[in-house]
């Protein structure tokens, strides 16, 4: 996909547009201007953090040393990013994969809730025409469900997210390329779908008759999803650029997307997406998640890296099985490191496409927020403390990047609250234990 | 940081596995419980995790807020009915003192963190399980599934797509022959041709013309292509068709006439109608597609819907069919069209109301833009089990209902005509009438099709087309091998249950089978149609199975042995402690049984691996993609296994084994296994996991099984005139 967008064609819907935008976002507004995006981008299996033999992490950074190297991929983007030391999910299941899985977004010990990123969704989010947009590579594979999967549209209940970027692109970029001018075949059909929407909320209104407040509210999910497509199919009639708005991925082959070898090029494609999709002005809300937890990826088989062995297959999840100790010299233990470096990277493209496009008096990373996370934190131990997150990007100068927050044993909730906030959010409080904004983390 | 500490676990498995005072009986199976952690938030049945309920109950008799307290705390290690786990059962506690046992709970329990139920929590526990859990299953009467939706699966969208607009029959215009002889009347005509041979007589096969209105006519299903032919009159002369113009030399000085067969419409593939529908979600631990809370509607299935709705309609008015009851133009058809299309997608009447809507679609803005909100319409999509009232705070499904549960449980589809019309009759409201229907519908071999579904879902191994195996191994694992050995897996399983001299539980595990497909020839070391060789038997020999349960690059006793405690046992383990270690180091010189031996040395690795390696050691003759094997690393593979406990985790048993058919033997002849795969089917049925208010039924399910002798085609009929299926409580507010 082209990085290079050409700024005179540029086109978003109707005041959605990040560029040709007068001066009015800069961030010395920052105070009444809220970040306009939210990307979340997960990676499984933790990080080599605090050992089981008590090392300390090779995660942690510290203000005014160099970036440690398993984040040396961050160091062009130091300034605009958030260092978070320290944070706790909660003490429930705290050994477990899945427990942290569900906890992540949630910010609820032992899940429950929806995640925050659904949550802004249907709040901040709710002007684009795509809510939320849920990208995955390899995500699915081996009949991934339920809590390997991170995001929470209800409680206890994830959605699978689009492992084929063929896919997402079509889905994603549907009907908003094309001449402007009435097209009376296309507007029949968008007023039949309309009428057609408007008949399937009437009969589930029917079919909640006689049930219980359970079933009531899967179908009041649905309700939902009628109202963001009618959304979605009003908001079509605006012309878009096809040159900035239609440039599909190139060179996946959709026949081999569970193939390991393809994975970084899925994952590149997935991002340059994503944020073409934001630029675009498609979504405000999105989520990239790169695998899934326990995680089977064969990652010796990415060419050209430091991981790469053709004649050997090791795993994400069993690398990060690798002894109470942090051992070079141990297969498992290098390999991991070199893992984590590696899903650095591909966090770090995301802050590089964002900053490759200008926006207002700057570039989107300026008004955009990207997590980092992952559901454990050392991959070893799986512990739920020293959680490895960093918040990228300026927020549109709501968040204070650049620094790093000691915030020892404080719930990753606050920061989950903070974003909420930073996005312009009515959310005072967030997660299980109603946890405020995180000190430290808004400006 | 705070160290998770091996001696946590090893304190939470000798709590499990030598509770002091507490018998630990031989049970009839283990369901699978939900791990450590997962009991609650993963199971999506239950809504919030905090407050879920036993899923698939009200729990009239079990107090919600003990059951949901149990579920949490206490499943992982004592199984979900308190039938005992990694910990001891708790069904024979009756004479226990309720206030001493609450006094323990509270002390205690759970050992990986004994202040997480105090004081009440542990008298709400201890009641549980001296009221429920002790009492004789005899005695207890199940108390029912919530009145509910379900979200039509991929699978039954397209297959009743199909069912509904036969997108399944191939259609020809068959070849049409005319000949005017005026006034001339041969004593025989026909055809002959490159297509049947040329033949002089008929009686050697030649097409016979038949005199229909003074013109000698025939017509016949000719295969796509060119054809030359000539008439043949009373058998000796040979002439060209004079209304044909076109021809070419005969060879012989003459001419044949030319024929031009256009191909067969093919019939459009309708899993190209679920396109952008996202996968079905499952809880952790539910094998099933069919999982009913999990189906839900996000704004990305609405659009596929949408999308598949318009196409689907499309291409169905396109066909057109005897689906269609009339012509657009005829007086009266948008209502026919509304009514009697309609009753068939919704697999019901449509309401008054329904009927007005789409018959005004159809009339107002066409037949397309009507059955394409047919198409996409909840009533479509969802079919529900919401019941008539039946006294007792039961609701008995409508006899429409029923039809569809019974179709797309059995058939994996939507009802058939007969069916339909079994409901409209009433038949179905009564035992009687639905039990003819059942029977109808398992005697039947679309019953296989559905079950096809249930056999690779029910072992696991659906991921097979795309498990990464190593790049050594994948020359010889490509997807036609994979695809093979899935068909042979699913036809195994078909054959077990629905085969004129099968049908019964032991052939799953222990029947000898031969190499199915040349393209298995290399991988199994036999010739297609030759018997398996190497002691394979029943799906346990079968590649799918050793290939699913193994790393891309190496076998892996710990997978198999798993599978085998897991999938068909239903007893279930707490997962790996953190600080477990991942697989040992590869060594060049060792076998994988070596390599393992650690867990066996090693107390604390012991205490759950004795259930673990010791079966999966006994698989060690077939490598990553399921070949035998008799060396590794040029050391001789040390074959055989043992099958202990396996009536249940601690009873203590050894059943040692040396080849797969053996441990087969052992499984079928258990009691746990069939008591498992009882279990499976009901939860691929009701689309539920079992709670602990459904231990009655489930019980019931099982005895009637086990009393059987495994009878698979009896266990369907069971689980479709069960109580369970036909009625429905309202869900717990």
């Amino acid at each position: 996909m082209s990085n290079g967008l050409n700024r005179r064609r540029f086109l978003g819907i109707a005041g959605a547009s990040v560029l040709g935008l007068p001066a009015l976002f800069r961030p010395a507004r920052a105070q009444i201007e809220p970040a306009r995006r939210l990307i979340v981008f997960y990676f499984p299996d933790g990080v080599a953090g605090p050992s089981a033999d008590g090392e300390p992490s090779l995660w942690a950074t510290r203000a005014g040393a160099p970036l440690p190297d398993q984040l040396a991929a961050l160091t062009p983007h130091r300034d605009a990013c958030l260092f978070l030391n320290g944070l706790s999910m909660g003490g429930t299941d705290e050994g477990s994969h899945p427990g942290g899985a569900r906890k992540l977004l949630t910010g609820a010990d032992g899940g429950g809730g929806r995640s925050l990123d659904r949550v802004l969704a249907q709040t901040v989010g709710a002007d684009r025409p795509h809510r939320h947009v849920y990208l995955g590579a390899m995500a699915n594979w081996n009949g991934a469900s339920g809590d390997k999967h991170i995001s929470y549209p209800e409680a206890g209940f994830t959605t699978p997210p689009w492992d084929d970027p063929v896919e997402a692109f079509e889905r994603l970029f549907a009907g908003q390329v094309g001449p402007a001018g009435p097209d009376p075949a296309a507007e029949r059909r968008r007023r039949l779908r309309l009428s057609l929407l408007d008949g399937i909320r009437g009969e589930l209104a029917d079919l909640k008759a006689g049930l219980g407040p359970g079933e009531r509210a899967r179908i009041d999910l649905h309700v939902e999803a009628v109202r963001e497509v009618e959304q979605r199919i009003q908001g079509m009639a605006v012309e878009r650029d096809p040159e900035a708005c239609g440039q599909g991925p190139e060179g996946i082959d959709r026949g081999q997307l569970y193939a390991p070898e393809q994975f970084p090029a899925v994952l590149a494609a997935q991002t340059e997406l994503l944020v073409q999709a934001m630029a675009c002005g498609l979504t405000r809300v999105g989520v990239i998640q790169a695998s899934h937890h326990t995680s089977e990826l064969i990652m010796s088989r990415f060419a050209g890296t430091e991981m790469y062995d053709p004649g050997f297959d090791m795993r994400s999840h069993q690398a990060s099985h690798y002894g109470p100790r942090h051992d070079f010299n141990r297969r498992e233990f290098h390999d991991y490191f070199a893992q984590r470096r590696w899903f650095v990277q591909q966090y770090a493209r995301v802050l590089d496409a964002l900053a490759a496009r200008p926006e207002g008096d700057g570039t989107m990373l300026d008004y955009s927020l990207v997590l980092l996370c992952s559901e454990v934190s050392d991959g070893n131990t799986h512990a739920h403390r020293d959680m490895p997150f960093i918040l990228g990007g300026r927020g549109a100068g709501r968040v204070r990047a650049g620094q790093v927050l000691q915030a020892d044993g404080a719930r990753h909730a606050g920061l989950l609250a903070a974003i909420g906030q930073a996005m312009g959010a009515d959310l005072p409080r967030f997660g299980d234990t109603g946890s405020e904004a995180l000190p430290g983390v808004l400006t | 940081m705070r160290r998770l500490t091996p001696l946590l676990w090893i304190g939470l498995l000798a709590a499990c596995t030598e509770a002091p005072g507490v018998d630990v009986p031989a049970r009839a199976f283990l369901p699978d419980a939900a791990r450590p952690g997962d009991a609650r938030a993963t199971d999506a049945d239950a809504g919030p995790p905090r407050d879920a309920g036993p899923p698939g109950s009200d729990a009239a008799a079990v107090a919600p807020e003990a059951a949901e307290l149990y579920a949490r705390l206490c499943a992982a290690c004592h199984g979900p009915l308190g039938e005992g786990g990694a910990g001891p059962a708790l069904t024979r506690l009756g004479d226990r003192d309720r206030a001493a046992l609450a006094d323990r709970i509270d002390r205690t329990m759970p050992t990986t963190d004994p202040t997480a139920c105090q004081g009440a929590c542990a008298d709400l526990l201890a009641g549980l399980i001296l009221d429920t859990f002790s009492q004789d299953p005899a005695d207890c009467v199940a108390t029912g599934v919530p009145r509910r939706v379900r979200l039509l699966t991929r699978r039954e969208y397209a297959n009743s797509l199909k069912d509904l607009f036969f997108f399944d029959q191939v259609e020809c215009a068959p070849a049409t022959f005319r000949l005017d002889l005026g006034d001339r009347q041969p004593r025989t005509v026909h055809v002959a041709g490159s297509f049947n041979g040329w033949p002089g007589t008929v009686a050697a096969g030649g097409l016979a013309m038949a005199r229909i209105g003074g013109v000698y006519q025939a017509s016949a299903d000719l295969p796509a292509g060119r054809h030359a032919y000539k008439f043949v009159l009373d058998e000796a002369e040979w002439i060209p068709d004079p209304g044909n113009p076109l021809a070419e030399p005969d060879g012989f000085g003459g001419q044949n006439s030319i024929i031009e067969v256009p191909p067969c419409e093919a019939p459009p593939d309708p899993t190209a109608f679920t396109a952008g529908i996202p996968p079905e979600t499952r809880p952790e631990g539910f094998a099933f597609e069919t999982h009913v809370t999990s189906g839900r509607v996000t704004a990305v299935h609405l659009e596929a819907y949408l999308e598949n709705a318009e196409r689907a309609a499309r291409a169905a008015l396109a066909r057109g069919g005897a689906w269609l009851p009339c012509a657009a133009a005829e007086a009266g058809c948008p209502e026919r069209f509304a009514a009697e299309v309609g009753a068939r997608i919704f697999r019901r009447p449509l309401t008054d109301a329904e009927r007005a809507r789409y018959a005004a679609l159809a009339r107002d803005e066409g037949f397309e833009p009507a059955l394409t909100a047919l198409l996409a319409s909840p009533g479509f999509l969802y079919r529900t089990e919401r019941g008539a009232p039946a006294g007792d705070g039961h609701y008995r499904l409508t006899g429409h209902e029923l039809a569809a549960a019974l179709s797309y449980f059995l058939w994996g589809t939507t009802p058939d005509a007969e069916l339909l019309a079994a409901a409209d009759r009433g038949d179905l409201d009564q035992d009687a009438g639905l039990e003819r229907e059942a029977r109808r519908l398992i005697a039947s071999p679309r019953a296989a099709e559905a079950l096809g579904t249930f056999a690779v879902q029910w072992l696991g191994i659906e991921s097979l087309p795309t498990a990464a195996k190593s790049a050594e191994l994948s020359p010889l694992f490509g997807d036609d091998v994979r695809q093979a050995l899935l068909d042979q897996t699913r036809d195994f399983v078909r054959a077990a249950f629905f085969a004129p001299d099968q049908g019964r539980f032991a052939t799953l595990l222990t029947a000898a089978w031969a190499v199915p497909d040349p393209r298995l020839a290399a991988l199994y070391g036999a010739a297609a149609g030759s018997p398996a060789p190497d002691g394979r038997a029943g799906v346990l020999g079968q590649a799918s199975v050793l290939a699913t349960y193994a790393h891309s690059d190496q076998s892996s006793p710990i997978r198999r042995g798993l599978f085998v405690r897991q999938k068909l046992l239903c007893q279930d383990l707490p997962p790996p402690p953190p600080n477990a270690g991942g697989v040992p180091d590869v060594d060049p010189s060792a076998t994988t049984r070596e390599r393992f031996r650690q867990h066996t040395d090693d107390d604390f690795c012991r205490s759950c691996h004795q259930y673990i390696d010791a079966v999966g050691f006994g698989f060690e003759a077939f490598d990553a993609i399921g070949r035998h094997r008799t060396t590794e690393n040029g050391q001789p593979i040390e074959g055989g296994g043992d099958m202990n406990d396996v009536e249940g985790l601690g009873t203590g048993t050894r059943a040692p084994y040396l080849d797969l058919a053996t441990l087969g033997a052992v499984l079928a002849e258990s009691e746990a296994a069939p008591a498992c795969f009882a279990v499976r089917l009901r939860r691929f049925a009701l689309g539920a996991r079992e709670g602990v208010a459904d231990r009655c039924a489930v019980h019931a399910l099982q005895a009637r099984f086990a009393d059987s002798g495994g009878d698979l085609r009896d266990l369907l009929l069971a689980l479709v005139t069960s109580p369970e299926f036909t009625t429905r409580v309202a869900e717990a507010p």
